[in-house]
């Protein structure tokens, strides 16, 4: 078991137009979480460096989800969920007594598995955040809308119908849409859960280019089901396997000469769990 | 085929009511004329005169037929009820979906639903028996001490004896609450989880994330509800015949008595029907059939707006009402 991650040595390229913003460090100090009397998670301890796309790989029921949900304490509203550890937001431990989990979300953002837009106009959406936390005037809202639509590359495709339905996009369309809402409340950290498993692959491609754009600005944390995902977009991966971390570091390093033999077997194409047993 | 007459079978319903009541109110129509909508006064004549002939039309000498006061009756009873039950239906829906553990929620929700098929003659006895007195009794008085500035001034005057036209409203809104409640509760049920988790994931506050979600999501629905709620609240009958006060005169206070449509068709078929010349149940027929035109605009009118509101709305397909 590879107890403690590190890559501090790692760089992170930027590549093509820089964001705007200051990515923060997300760490988990031996983290164990769960729901009642049931341990999901635990023996977590990994960095997440400023600026990385990290990709968080294992089977179904392997707790990357659940992980990633604590990151920015969206299970706190899940009965019985219960946590013990630390998790660190640029080294402030996030559960404290000082920190407001609203303010802790609007740092962390959150894109799922499925477009979730909002019965509100285009427009509206992508403001949605921005209007709520009063982080701007309202005269400003149409700018700040085309703006993050121009970031997710959606601006051409919508810039006529901002005052339409936006379940009328595509679902891939919907997804870069929660994506610009995400990014308008200028998160700090974005996590990422499952967020193309419902999407064809052109609109696949369209988000994982643009989660490289928005790095080194942002921190991003990517749950997948699918390596060749987490092998092209991320700059380091963690595997979990029924609730533990079973390696971290690097993705070309898991990837081609990890140093754990179950890594070896699991992301070596042959995915099925057993092998990890 | 089978779908065609399926499909035919309630426009089909509605076509013969609305015929049979024509048919049935022809003679009253052709006697009362437009009297019959601005008319104050119901008078059914002598029946125990010789009937006379006026128009083609035979009727007891002095018969005339003003529906004024039943329809606004019909009108005042149900706005009222409208109002007092939709915040409290919505409230209690929202309590129930959003706030109250899942355990009593589902007790409250049990309760709304045999609420709602309580008969209403049960709803009118409790009423006029014990509603209405403590109303006039312990309410009404207090309701009197309001400011004398519009619109509470409506408020002040005589109280009576708690029938009348804000107990007839009050008895109506109990009984379309569950309605309202039980409706706003299942689309509020609706909504999609993964909806709710992307306002919180955004950092909105639980009343923020609701404006921003659940309101928009069911506020095209509710709207539907509450035309549900007013269909019942237009066309109820027995209740409001025993709280009433079933006087043939408009309210002339929110505590006065008064009647409704409903109520004086049920209350007067009886002795209608010893007119010799058929006239005062056709009359009764008149007033049936402005009862269903009612129901009817407010269905249509409802429809466009519930159609608007939609169009605003920006739901998924299939989602609302």
């Amino acid at each position: 078991m590879v107890r403690e991650a590190s890559w501090s040595d790692v760089r992170v390229e930027s590549t093509g137009a820089r964001r705007e913003g200051t990515a923060a460090t997300m760490s988990a100090r031996d983290v164990r979480l769960g729901f009642g009397s049931v341990t999901v998670m635990e023996d977590i301890t990994v960095d997440l460096p400023p600026g990385s796309i990290t990709a968080l790989v294992g089977p179904s029921g392997s707790g990357k989800t659940t992980f990633l949900r604590s990151l920015n304490r969206m299970n706190d509203k899940v009965r019985s969920f219960w946590s013990e550890g630390e998790i660190l937001l640029d080294g402030q431990e996030i559960h404290g007594r000082d920190v407001d989990p609203l303010v802790l979300r609007r740092r962390v953002g959150m894109v799922f598995q499925r477009p979730n837009p909002f019965p509100m106009s285009i427009q509206d959406n992508v403001v949605a955040g921005v209007r709520a936390h009063r982080m701007a005037r309202r005269s400003a809202m149409r700018d700040i809308a085309e703006t993050r639509l121009a970031e997710v590359g959606l601006w051409s495709a919508v810039a006529d119908r901002l005052d339409d339905s936006p379940f009328r996009l595509s679902g891939g369309q919907q997804q870069l849409l929660c994506l610009a809402r995400a990014l308008a409340v200028e998160p700090e950290v974005l996590l990422l859960d499952e967020p193309t498993s419902s999407l064809d692959p052109r609109s696949t491609e369209a988000v994982e280019e643009l989660v490289r754009r928005l790095t080194p600005g942002i921190t991003v944390v990517v749950v997948t089901h699918n390596l060749a995902q987490a092998r092209r977009l991320s700059d380091n991966t963690v595997l979990f396997y029924q609730g533990r971390l079973v390696e971290s570091g690097p993705t070309s390093q898991l990837f081609g000469r990890p140093s754990r033999p179950e890594t070896a077997r699991y992301l070596g194409g042959d995915a099925d769990p057993a092998v990890l047993a | 085929m089978v779908t065609a007459v399926a499909a035919a079978v309630p426009l089909g319903a509605l076509l013969a009511a609305v015929a049979v009541l024509l048919v049935e109110a022809l003679p009253a129509i052709r006697y009362d004329g437009w009297h019959f909508l601005t008319g104050s006064a119901w008078r059914p004549g002598n029946y125990y005169g010789n009937p006379v002939r006026t128009g083609g039309v035979l009727h007891p000498v002095g018969a005339s037929y003003g529906a004024l006061p039943l329809i606004l009756g019909t009108l005042e009873s149900s706005v009222i009820a409208v109002i007092v039950a939709f915040p409290v239906a919505v409230g209690a829906a929202v309590l129930v979906v959003e706030k109250l553990p899942r355990r009593i929620a589902g007790a409250v929700g049990f309760c709304l639903e045999v609420l709602a098929g309580i008969p209403s003659v049960v709803f009118g006895l409790w009423g006029v028996l014990s509603f209405g007195p403590w109303l006039a009794r312990d309410v009404y008085p207090a309701l009197t001490h309001l400011p004398n500035v519009p619109p509470l001034d409506i408020f002040h005057g005589p109280v009576g004896a708690g029938e009348g036209l804000l107990t007839s409203g009050l008895v109506l809104a109990a009984m379309i609450v569950p309605i309202i409640a039980a409706t706003t509760r299942d689309l509020l049920r609706q909504v999609p989880e993964t909806t709710k988790e992307g306002a919180d994931a955004l950092g909105m506050t639980h009343a923020e994330a609701f404006r921003a979600v659940q309101v928009r999501w069911v506020r095209t629905g509710v709207l539907g509800a509450l035309v549900l709620g007013l269909g019942r609240a237009l066309g109820e009958t027995i209740a409001l015949a025993l709280v009433s006060g079933t006087v043939l005169s408009s309210a002339t206070s929110i505590y006065g008595t008064m009647t409704t449509v409903a109520a004086t068709i049920v209350s007067l078929l009886d002795s209608a029907q010893t007119d010799p010349t058929g006239l005062a149940v056709r009359a009764l027929a008149e007033a049936a059939l402005v009862l269903l035109v009612i129901t009817l605009a407010v269905n249509v009118g409802a429809r466009v707006l519930v159609r608007r509101s939609a169009r605003g709305a920006a739901l998924p397909i299939g989602a609302g009402f």
